[in-house]
């Protein structure tokens, strides 16, 4: 990073938030077409009935509910990222910590459109709010459900504005150099920071804590979610290790997203010097570990079931392995632990499209965990005469598309009006006397 | 804006908004604003009538409530049914509130349909039938469904008017074969009933007693009287038939032989009868015809004939000979052919042979259906028909021209000329070619009386008002026979001054105890027997060789009967009991014929015979001969509204369409049948995952030996799916070494069921009635594919993978666990533990997270996916006190809880607890063989409080620590 100075940081990054061009606005405007139609769909299932999708008995959870534990498992990596490796005082991790931030915030909110998206009567969604009322009725919270409510509307809250708050002092270089409306948005989200010492100061400490809160909100909120399934009886499901396998999982998946949107990023805006490569692979090197964690919890989980000697949890794997849904579980196995292994490779850790190319596998292979997780756990479970296959319909497709539309719809607005790079971050990596102007 | 014009803004605001927008369809309650003198708005009226969905006549309670009947069931006085229904029993309501029920008379005029009024209509009739009888004798014809003796009275008398015979009766089902056999064995020339229940050992050579013969329900219940363990006993049950029916599958043994064999296996058992000295005491000449008939019959030759292992026949001999109280039954209600005749002839024979005195055989109750007229005398009527000798011809209520394809019927009922005219209330396949469509009030609107069986008189009596302005069937004829000037005002008054007459009601008084008791159950049986003739001709054909080809067999539907109930969504969407397949009517075959022919399960097949083709989709299976083809009659309709028309196929068109020589009797069978590929497939609408149990203990079995000795140490309890004991759902059900949490604190009732395996037969009664009591909705062959069918009470039917001709059925309702899965995961506790131990589900509560279903073990837990709908008028059917689901709610079992609750209030009124056995749960009420038990298990004296202390008793996957509420007792299985 020698060749950087604060003054060409800023200028890259305050590049990028330059009037767009008319393809960004056609592809902002096809995305949001792609999330009207997603409504759509959505609007449709609520007059008509959960039955336009795919679910049944014994499959009565689908698409919605993998989607919301996929979304929630690529919000994971944007606060391990920007909470975790900042107290392990990563130095790497600062190019990449505001985009991943945002695609934490950006993910939660999508995932937490989901089980709203599920619920067969949504508009009596409040009755999960611990609201009084004459009733006296309460809800469970005994209920996984409920501890999902109270995690991820936590997560959301934290991870908003941690996001935010590291963004305060970029937002005011923003503000600096605006005019007309722009600056007076600017001034307006830049709460008055001046970049006065005891701000810096209170910045800097804030942030720490902020930091230091969120870590263990990376382990919490994914355990929640794995107890879901875990704290349900369905074969397959209630297992001990779902915790950290899905914590691993999450991880591992939303590293994979962080390429998936960098590499792209870096290359549009010419963060080159800023996202280097060594960067992307620092990302790679912990895919890889992440890969091989979430190995060993699926041959754990194979092991268990043998060692069990339980008819009906080895007829689950077994099922998982060779039955009717064998395409899902072996795509999962290659992308989430085969694939990973190809970033002990130099090489094709160092290089753009191979990097790119397997992101996008590990994020296929991820869905599919979640997939095979949630499907074939119920399919199989204890009364065979209830056995049953679901597939998703075209309205959940359609949802789901909306759900990666909304996804890349705020990325995209994100990217062109916010900076997308931690400004302050970066020049706190440029070692000690570099000059501030040239 | 102050304060009182913002609350003013506010509520005008809210309500115009609540009363802009509607969701729910069906959101009106109908009261009465004057109720008739005998009826209080929210209690139910109780009606006693017969059902006359099949000729058994069973009696009846309709359960009216505010002038609808919602509910039939059995009538706990009646002899034939002893208060329990099959599943057409059941569906009976869903004729009354069809959606296509006719509401007018029709009158065809030139080929389209023209309503018409119900006095022009009658008046039509009136006139027609005048013209007719004017221009000569015997001009007006009826052909009818079996029929009352007062309404075939009437006929008769009305006929006469018209100078012309009395009406044709028309069964599809008229049991010609062992009418023959009967009157060749017994010199009776009808339908003998036969005392099951007194029997130890019963053979059947195809009789399919529990789902259609002769009185399905009164079979079912005395079978089980001879066949359910009784302290260390129990009857034995040998089937010898080409092809598993429901009935094969409760025997202990089945003996699959070759079609048209039967006869040979009996008569194989007659040769070691009488070899072993039995038949002594037969009149000579009859001993010695026997002896020589049967002789060719030895076991070796039986096995060879039948196709069956001659051990097995060896030890079923032997069984037979030993039993003390041995009772034969011949062949199926499909089986009228020359085989047939045959085989009920040596059945009958063999009943001589080891029971002289026939004391298990019935004479003076006889079927009603023996008044059907052989099929050869029906053919023979339509082959006779012609506008030269006939003007007007009345059907009421058949359809011959679904029932006899290829004979001739639609061309027959065409002639110009010839005016038809048709009292159904259901544009079916004939009365599509009737000119005058007259429809009548259905049995459950009528005056009427119907014996099932001789010595027996029901009372039918209208329990609802009409729904529409149909007039009675009996008051329409005595209008159009004695025109402006009738003996009586009407039907009521006939059927009245006729039983009176007769001695059978003596004035108003026995007339409502008539009435109220449902009918007279109490005459004098007739004399019963002429001596048992001497001399029997035993000339018996010898059995055909074994043709290489495939023999199709249509076996008549536990659920369709003869046709009739196809149009019933309830018996559509209800399963076959033993294919699992709902609204289809696929090919059963066995595994060997489709791997000869490169054909898998669901493929699509061609059935070619000599009479005719279809395309059916096939069911694999072994219940089956590999040289026999299985289908069910019933569906295939072209008419017959929407739940009937195209769903399915119907074998009948296969058949011969000619009567048999021997006996008159149509043949259920057609030889030499072609099976092509088409390349095509069907995906079947079958409700099961998995035929087998995969090992789980879900349906567990137990031999006799060891259910009958009770000298084995109770196993020792552990943690295992082996050795897990039965924990009741009750505070003794909890230990601290497997409970972390205590238990539930009931108050004074902990309600439960007891399902005992040994009596379930798997026809599907209890989940029919459920259907009714419960408002569940008919999804439909499509969502049935997708996993969406909404029964709360299913009957699984497990195969034993060691050998797939041993069937359990084990019917699943929600298990009311006192640890329940469900309960735990709600986040809103919408399935809330009761005082009482029940598992409710607060529909209104529920928002559809779908998760307690996901985490119920057994899987019975229905979504609504949608807003199920009931097409008006089958609306009306809704029971009241059950709330209507709309979709995104979860439902299931609720133990029946509205009757649960008006158990209570009359237990409060009258300052008393509840009684053991004092509620009844639907399905419970119906079950014919009594398989179910219901009570409080706080009460250390209440019935399945000591049926869980049997050593039989178990839970379903007990091991899952659910303390399920519902408790199953062991199958007990016996070799022979």
């Amino acid at each position: 990073m020698s060749e950087l100075t604060y003054a060409t940081i800023d200028q890259t990054i305050l590049q990028t938030l330059e009037k767009p061009r008319p393809g960004y606005w056609l592809i902002v405007a096809v995305l949001a077409g792609g999330i009207l139609l997603g409504a759509a769909c959505w609007l449709y299932q609520i007059f008509v009935g959960i039955g336009v999708g795919g679910q049944n008995n014994p499959v009565a959870w689908g698409t919605y509910l993998i989607n919301f534990v996929f979304w929630v498992g690529i919000a994971h990596s944007g606060t391990l990222i920007s909470a975790i490796l900042h107290l392990f005082r990563a130095g790497w991790r600062n190019p990449i910590a505001r985009a991943a931030e945002t695609m934490t915030v950006f993910a939660v909110l999508t995932a937490g459109l989901f089980p709203f998206v599920h619920l067969g009567r949504v508009w009596a969604v409040y009755f999960m709010l611990p609201y009084p009322n004459q009733r006296t009725l309460w809800p469970n919270f005994q209920s996984p459900l409920m501890f999902d409510v109270v995690a991820i509307s936590t997560y959301l809250t934290v991870s908003s504005l941690f996001w935010y708050t590291g963004m305060l002092p970029d937002l005011a270089t923003v503000r600096d150099r605006a005019t007309g409306l722009r600056k007076k948005i600017f001034t307006l989200i830049s709460l008055g920071w001046t970049g006065k010492h005891e701000q810096w100061r209170h910045y800097t400490r804030g942030y720490l804590f902020f930091a230091a809160l969120a870590t263990p909100l990376v382990i919490s909120v994914h355990s929640v979610v794995s107890w879901d399934f875990a704290l349900g009886v369905v074969p397959g499901w209630h297992t001990t290790i779902f915790a950290p396998y899905f914590v691993a999982g999450a991880i591992h998946s939303g590293l994979a997203m962080v390429l998936t949107l960098m590499i792209p990023l870096r290359r549009i805006f010419n963060y080159e010097k800023i996202i280097t490569v060594a960067v992307l692979e620092n990302v790679a090197k912990t895919i890889i570990l992440t890969g091989m964690i979430v190995g060993f919890a699926y041959a754990t989980e194979f092991f268990i079931a043998w060692y069990s000697f339980n008819s009906i949890e080895i007829e689950v794997f077994r099922y998982r392995m060779l039955g009717d849904y064998r395409v899902g579980f072996w795509i999962m196995v290659v992308c989430n632990t085969l694939i990973p292994l190809l970033f002990f490779f130099k090489k094709i850790r160092t290089s753009i499209g191979w990097l790119f190319g397997l992101s996008l596998l590990v994020n296929v292979g991820m869905w599919f965990e979640r997939f095979v997780i949630i499907i074939t756990s119920v399919a199989r479970d204890f009364i065979p005469h209830a056995w049953g296959l679901y597939a998703p319909t075209a309205i959940e497709f359609g949802i789901m598309l909306g759900s990666f539309c909304l996804f890349f719809f705020l990325f995209l607005l994100f990217v062109k009006h916010l900076p997308s790079v931690s400004m302050t971050e970066i020049k706190e990596t440029l070692h000690e006397g570099a000059p501030h102007a040239g | 804006m102050n304060r009182r014009t913002f609350l003013k803004t506010a509520g005008v605001g809210s309500v115009s908004v609540a009363a802009g927008c509607t969701s729910q369809p069906e959101k009106t309650i109908y009261a009465l604003v004057q109720a008739p003198d005998d009826t209080v708005t929210g209690k139910a009226l109780w009606y006693a009538s017969t059902c006359r969905e099949c000729p058994a006549g069973c009696g009846v309670l309709a359960r009216s409530r505010e002038g609808r009947v919602v509910k039939v069931e059995g009538n706990p006085l009646h002899p034939i049914n002893q208060g329990r229904l099959c599943m057409r029993g059941q569906a009976a309501l869903q004729a009354v509130y069809h959606p296509e029920r006719l509401d007018t008379p029709q009158l065809k005029e030139n080929g389209e349909w023209r309503a018409l009024s119900w006095a022009a209509a009658e008046g039509l009739l009136q006139e027609k039938t005048r013209a007719a009888a004017g221009a000569g004798a015997g001009r007006v014809r009826v052909l009818t469904e079996v029929i009352g003796e007062s309404l075939a009275a009437l006929f008769g008398e009305a006929l006469d008017q018209w100078q012309s015979p009395p009406p044709l009766v028309f069964e599809p089902f008229a049991y010609e074969a062992l009418k023959t056999a009967n009157r060749m064995a017994f010199g009776v020339d009808g339908l003998v009933s036969y005392l099951l229940d007194q029997a130890d050992l019963l053979v059947c050579l195809g009789a399919d007693f529990l789902e259609t013969w002769l009185s399905p329900v009164e079979y079912a219940r005395q079978f089980k009287a001879m066949h359910a363990l009784q302290t260390n006993r129990k009857g034995f049950f040998a089937h010898i038939a080409p092809c598993q029916s429901l009935t094969a599958a409760n025997a202990d043994l089945w003996l699959a032989c070759r079609p048209a064999s039967e006869g040979a296996v009996a008569l194989g058992l007659i040769r070691k009868a009488l070899e072993s000295g039995r038949g002594q005491s037969l009149p000579a000449p009859l001993r010695v015809s026997l002896t020589a008939a049967s002789a060719p019959y030895t076991p070796e030759k039986v096995a060879q004939l039948a196709d069956i292992p001659a051990d097995a026949f060896d030890r079923l001999a032997a069984r037979l000979l030993a039993a003390k109280a041995p009772l034969v039954l011949g062949t199926a209600t499909a089986g009228s052919g020359a085989a047939d005749v045959a085989a009920n002839l040596a059945a009958n024979l063999l009943n001589r042979v080891l029971d002289p005195d026939l004391t298990r055989i019935d004479f003076a109750h006889r079927h009603r259906v023996e008044t059907a007229a052989p099929r050869a005398e029906v053919l023979d009527f339509f082959k006779r028909l012609s506008p030269d000798t006939t003007g007007v011809l009345l059907l009421n209520n058949v359809n011959p021209v679904f029932a006899l394809p290829g004979a001739g019927i639609a061309e027959g009922l065409g002639q110009p000329g010839l005016f038809v005219v048709s009292t159904s209330n259901f544009m079916d396949e004939t009365t599509l070619l009737a000119d005058l469509v007259l429809p009548v009030r259905m049995p459950l609107e009528s005056w009427d009386e119907y014996g099932g069986k001789r010595a027996l008189i029901s009372g039918l009596q209208p329990a609802m008002g009409s729904l529409t302005a149909a007039p009675g069937l009996g008051d329409v004829i005595l209008r159009a026979a004695f025109g402006a000037d009738p003996p009586f005002p009407d039907y009521q008054g006939y059927l009245q001054a006729r039983l009176t007459a007769q001695g059978i009601v003596d004035g108003k008084r026995q007339w409502v105890e008539f009435l109220q008791r449902g009918g007279r159950f109490d005459l004098p049986a007739a004399p019963t027997l002429a001596p048992l003739p001497a001399e029997v001709p035993v000339a018996f054909d010898p059995v055909p060789a074994a043709a290489a080809s495939l023999v199709l067999v249509a076996a008549p539907s536990i659920r369709f009967f003869d046709g009739r109930g196809a149009n019933r969504p309830w018996l559509c969407e209800i399963p076959d009991p033993l294919t699992k397949v709902a609204w289809q009517t696929p090919l059963l075959a066995h595994p060997d014929t489709l791997a000869n022919r490169a054909i898998r399960h669901a493929d699509v097949v061609q059935v070619r015979s000599a009479h005719g083709t279809l395309e059916a989709p096939v069911y694999e299976t072994v219940g089956v001969r590999p040289d026999v083809l299985v289908m069910a009659i019933g569906q295939g309709h072209s008419a017959y509204g929407r739940y009937a028309q195209g769903e399915g196929v119907s074998p009948l068109g296969l058949l011969p369409p000619e009567a048999d020589a021997v006996s008159g009797g149509p043949v259920f069978t057609a030889g030499d049948v072609l099976l092509t590929p088409t390349g095509r497939q069907m995906p079947l609408a079958h409700t099961d995952g998995s035929r087998i149990q995969h090992g789980r203990k879900i349906a567990l079995t137990t031999p006799l030996q060891a259910a009958a000795h009770d000298d084995a140490h109770p196993p020792k309890a552990g943690l295992t799916m082996e050795d897990f004991p039965l924990t009741l759902p009750l505070p003794e059900g909890y230990d601290p070494m497997r409970d972390a949490y205590p238990p539930h604190d009931h108050a004074d009732y902990r309600w439960s069921m007891v399902v005992d395996l040994d009596r379930c037969i798997g026809c599907g009664a209890c989940a029919a009635a459920c259907y009714a009591e419960n408002n569940i909705g008919v999804v439909g062959a499509q969502h049935i594919l997708e996993g969406r069918e909404m029964a709360w009470l299913r009957i699984e039917r497990y195969l034993d993978p060691q050998d797939e001709r041993q069937v359990i059925f084990l019917p699943m309702m929600c298990q009311h666990c006192d640890n329940a899965p469900c309960e735990a995961v709600c986040p809103v506790y919408a399935p809330h533990h009761s005082k009482e131990g029940l598992n409710n589900q607060i529909y209104n509560r529920c928002i559809g997270t779908r998760f307690c279903s996901q985490n119920c073990p057994y899987k019975v837990r229905r979504f609504n996916w949608f807003t199920w709908q009931w097409p008006r008028p089958l609306n009306l059917q809704l029971n009241p006190d059950v709330t209507a689901r709309s979709k995104g709610v979860m439902e299931k079992c609720s133990f029946c809880i509205q009757r649960i609750k008006a158990a209570h209030g009359t237990a409060k009124n009258e300052n008393r607890s509840i009684r053991d056995g004092e509620i009844q749960p639907a399905c419970l009420q119906t079950c014919p063989t009594a398989a179910l038990s219901f009570g409080n298990l706080m009460d250390s004296e209440s019935r399945v409080r000591r049926m869980v202390m049997d050593r039989r008793a178990y839970q379903v996957m007990g091991y899952l620590n659910t303390k399920p509420a519902v408790i199953y007792l062991h199958k007990v299985v016996q070799e022979i």
